[in-house]
C-alpha cells in the first residue's frame, strides 16, 4: 500500500459521485455538514468532462459542450467503473463520447490534448480527472489541501466497482476512508440534525436520479441501520422525465413550423432540446409554469414555448406511477406492508418534482410520512442528502487509523443477529385471558439491545402481572358493512348504489400475541402508579429484564437463558 | 432512545399466582436472523466499540 495519511494530517470531505451529478461537502467544527459550491457556484456539479483544444472543462461548462462538442465530452460514466465492456449499458452515452472496450475495461476515444490527437482514455483515468476537479474545488474552498474522503455508492455497487473507484480516487490524491451506501447516507443526513429524535422505524429511501432509480427499505433502530431490501431500475429515471418534455416541445415545434422537420432527428437540435427540457423540468419544481427557449433549434429557427405544471404532470403520469410502483415493490420485497413504513425519504434530484412526492403520499397510508421539499417544509435538499451523510461520516471517522476503520466495517463486527419478532408486554383488554400486545423492542432490531417502557397500571393500584411475550405484526382488514338490501330498494333515487362494492376496506396494523416469555408480579403498587420495564436482550438471545414501580423501591429482576456457547451479554 | 410509553394498563395479578422471587421464566426467544448492519453513523460506532472490546451497555454508560 502506498503512503497512508496520518490521521492527524487528514483533511476529509464527503463526496457523492453520481452518473449525473456530483457534490462535495465538509463538516464544520460545530458538526454541521456544509455543501461546497465549486468555482462556477454549483453545488450539484455535472459529472462531465469535456475537452476543447486540449483544455479540460468540468461540470456545468462541460455539460454545455454536449451541444457543440459531444464526441469530446464524457458523461454518465460512473456505473462503468470496474465493469467489463460487455456488461455495461452504454445508452445514457448516446449523445456524448461513446464507451469502447479497452482490455478488460471501458474507455473513451477523445481528443483531449492541444494537438487534437485522438486518445483512448480509460474509465479509471476519466474518474480520476473528475475526482481531481472535485478535490481541487473543495481544497480551494477550505483553503487547505483535501486528502481523504468518504464516498457514497449505490447499494448494488460491486466490490470490483468499489476497488476501481478506490484506485481512481487514490490517483486523484484522495484516500478513501470508507464507501457508504447512498440511501444510508440519506438517513444519516436526517438523523444528524440537532433536533432529530432517535426512534425505531422503517424508512424507505426512494431515489429518483438521472439514469436510474434506487429504492432501499431500511430498519432504523436507535440510530443503527439495516438494509432489509433494495431494488434498482434503469428504465425509470430522470432521463425519462426529460424525454416527456423533449417529445412535447418537439411536437409543439413541428406544429408551429410545419416544414421544418423533427428536431429529435437532428443530433444538435436534440442535444439543445434535452438541455433545455431538463432546465424546464427543474423550473417546474418551483414554478407552476416554465418557459422553454432555444435559439436556432433547427434550420436556424428560434423556438420558445411555455408549459404549466399540471400539463407536465399529466404527460409524465406513467413514469411517475412507475416509480411509485418500484417503491411499493421494494416494500413487498422486504416482506413488509405499506402500513409498516414510517417514512419515505424521497431522494435524488427528481425528488424536487412535487408530483413524485404526492404520488407516493397517495399510494401509501396516511401514517407514512413522505419527506420531500413539496411535502415537508423542513426537508433537506434531496440533491444533497447523500453528500451530507458522507461528510458527517467523514467527520466521525477521520481520526481513526485506516486499519481501525477496516476492522469496524468487517463482517465480524457488522453481521449481527436481529430479532425475528417484536418483544413486548401484554396489557389489559376486554378479554382477561388474552391481553393486548404492546411492543417494546421491534422485530429486526440488532442485538444486543436495551429498551425500556413505562406502563400504566389499574386505577386503584395493587398487584399487577407483567407478561413478556413475542408479538407478530398483523394487518387487520375490515370490509365495510354492506348496506341492507331492503333499505336500498326503498331508496329509489339512490344513484350510487353500485359504489358500495368499490368502497375501500380498512387496513390496520395490529398485533398477534406469540410466545409468552415470562411472567412477573409487582405487588402493592400505589394508586396511579406507573411501572417501568427494562429489557436487555443479548446477542445470544438471553433476556435480562427489570420490572419496578416508577419512583418505588426494589423491583423484580428476571433472566431468560439464551443459547449456550454464544457470547453476547447485554 | 426514548422510553416507550404505554397507556393501556397492566392486568391485575390473578389470585394465587406464585413465582420464585415473583418471576417465572416460561419461554425463550425465537431464533434470530443474521443480517448486516450498516457501518455508518455514531450509534454504529458505539456498537462496534462494544463488540470489539466485549463491553456491555452499562459498562459503556460509565
Ligand atoms: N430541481 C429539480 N427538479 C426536478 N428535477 C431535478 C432537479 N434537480 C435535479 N433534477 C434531476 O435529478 C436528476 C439527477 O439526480 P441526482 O443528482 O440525484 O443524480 P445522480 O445520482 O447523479 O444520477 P444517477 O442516478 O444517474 O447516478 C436529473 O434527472 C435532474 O434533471
Ligand atoms: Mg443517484
Amino acid at each position: 500500500m502506498s503512503a497512508q495519511q496520518n490521521p492527524a494530517q487528514r483533511v476529509a470531505i464527503g463526496i457523492s459521485f453520481g452518473n449525473s451529478y456530483s457534490s462535495i461537502a465538509f463538516t464544520s467544527g460545530e458538526g454541521r455538514a456544509e455543501v461546497i459550491a465549486n468555482e462556477d457556484g454549483d453545488r450539484q456539479i455535472p459529472s462531465i468532462l469535456s475537452y476543447v483544444s486540449g483544455e479540460e472543462l468540468h461540470g456545468t461548462q462541460a455539460k454545455a459542450q454536449l451541444v457543440r462538442n459531444p464526441r469530446n465530452t464524457v458523461a454518465y460514466f460512473r456505473d462503468f467503473l470496474g465493469q467489463e465492456f460487455k456488461s455495461i449499458d452504454p445508452s445514457p452515452c448516446h449523445q456524448s463520447a461513446h464507451p469502447v472496450p479497452q482490455e478488460s475495461t471501458v474507455a473513451f476515444n477523445i481528443r483531449d490534448t492541444p494537438e487534437e490527437k485522438e486518445n483512448t482514455v480509460t474509465i479509471s483515468e476519466i474518474t480520476t480527472r473528475h475526482l481531481k476537479r472535485l478535490r481541487n474545488s473543495a481544497s480551494d474552498y477550505l483553503g487547505k489541501s483535501v486528502n481523504s474522503a468518504v464516498i457514497t455508492v449505490p447499494t448494488n455497487f460491486s466490490d470490483a466497482q468499489k476497488e476501481a473507484l478506490n484506485k481512481a480516487a487514490k490517483e486523484a490524491g484522495i484516500e478513501v476512508l470508507q464507501f457508504i451506501n447512498e440511501p444510508v447516507a440519506a438517513v444519516l443526513a436526517y438523523d444528524a440534525r440537532p433536533d432529530a429524535k432517535l426512534a425505531d422505524k422503517i424508512v424507505v429511501v426512494a431515489d429518483l436520479g438521472g439514469t436510474r432509480s434506487d429504492i432501499a427499505v431500511i430498519a432504523s433502530r436507535g440510530g443503527i441501520y439495516t438494509l432489509l431490501a433494495t431494488h434498482h431500475d434503469y428504465e425509470v429515471s430522470g432521463f425519462q422525465l426529460d424525454q416527456v418534455l423533449i417529445d412535447y416541445f418537439a411536437k409543439e415545434f413541428m406544429k408551429k413550423n410545419k416544414s421544418a422537420g423533427d428536431p429529435r432527428e437532428n443530433e444538435r437540435a436534440l442535444a439543445k432540446l434535452k438541455l433545455e427540457s431538463e432546465a424546464v423540468k427543474k423550473a417546474l419544481s418551483i414554478g407552476t409554469s416554465a418557459a422553454f427557449s432555444v435559439e436556432s433549434l433547427l434550420n436556424g429557427i428560434d423556438f420558445t414555448a411555455t408549459i404549466n405544471r399540471s400539463r407536465y404532470e399529466l404527460l409524465a403520469i406513467k413514469q411517475i406511477a412507475a416509480f411509485t410502483r418500484l417503491v411499493a415493490h421494494a416494500v413487498e420485497k422486504a416482506q413488509l406492508d405499506p402500513l409498516d413504513v414510517s417514512e419515505i425519504i424521497v431522494a435524488g434530484g427528481n425528488a424536487h418534482t412535487p408530483k413524485v412526492a404526492s404520488a407516493l403520499s397517495a399510494a401509501f397510508p396516511e401514517t407514512t410520512k413522505v419527506i420531500a421539499p413539496s411535502t415537508s417544509p423542513t426537508a433537506i435538499n434531496p440533491s444533497e442528502l447523500a453528500v451530507r451523510g458522507a461528510a458527517i461520516q467523514a467527520s466521525l471517522i477521520q481520526e481513526f487509523e485506516l486499519e481501525d476503520i477496516e476492522q469496524s466495517t468487517h463482517p465480524m463486527v457488522t453481521v449481527t443477529p436481529h430479532l425475528s419478532h417484536a418483544v413486548g408486554v401484554l396489557c389489559i383488554s376486554g378479554e382477561e385471558s388474552h391481553g393486548i400486545f404492546h411492543p417494546i423492542v421491534d422485530a429486526e432490531t440488532p442485538l444486543p439491545v436495551r429498551r425500556s417502557a413505562i406502563i400504566a397500571t389499574p386505577k386503584e393500584g395493587g398487584d399487577v402481572l407483567i407478561k413478556l411475550a413475542e408479538g407478530a405484526r398483523h394487518i387487520k382488514v375490515t370490509k365495510p358493512e354492506p348496506k341492507p338490501k331492503e333499505e336500498k330498494e326503498k331508496d329509489e333515487d339512490d344513484s350510487d348504489e353500485d359504489e358500495d362494492e368499490s368502497e375501500e376496506e380498512i387496513r390496520e396494523k395490529t398485533w398477534k400475541v406469540g410466545k409468552i416469555l415470562s411472567e412477573a408480579a409487582l405487588r402493592g403498587l400505589q394508586k396511579g402508579a406507573k411501572v417501568e420495564v427494562q429489557v436487555n436482550i443479548g446477542a445470544d438471545l438471553s433476556v435480562n429484564a427489570i420490572f419496578r414501580e416508577v419512583g418505588g423501591k426494589g423491583g423484580v429482576r428476571g433472566i431468560l437463558q439464551g443459547q449456550k456457547g454464544v457470547n453476547g451479554s447485554a | 432512545m426514548d422510553t416507550v410509553q404505554i397507556a393501556l394498563p397492566l392486568p391485575v395479578l390473578p389470585e394465587g399466582w406464585a413465582g420464585e422471587k415473583d418471576f417465572k421464566a416460561i419461554g425463550s426467544l425465537s431464533q434470530a436472523t443474521d443480517r448486516n448492519i450498516e457501518p455508518v453513523g455514531p450509534h454504529f460506532l458505539a456498537h462496534a466499540r462494544r463488540k470489539r472490546h466485549k463491553r456491555t451497555f452499562s459498562e459503556d454508560d460509565r
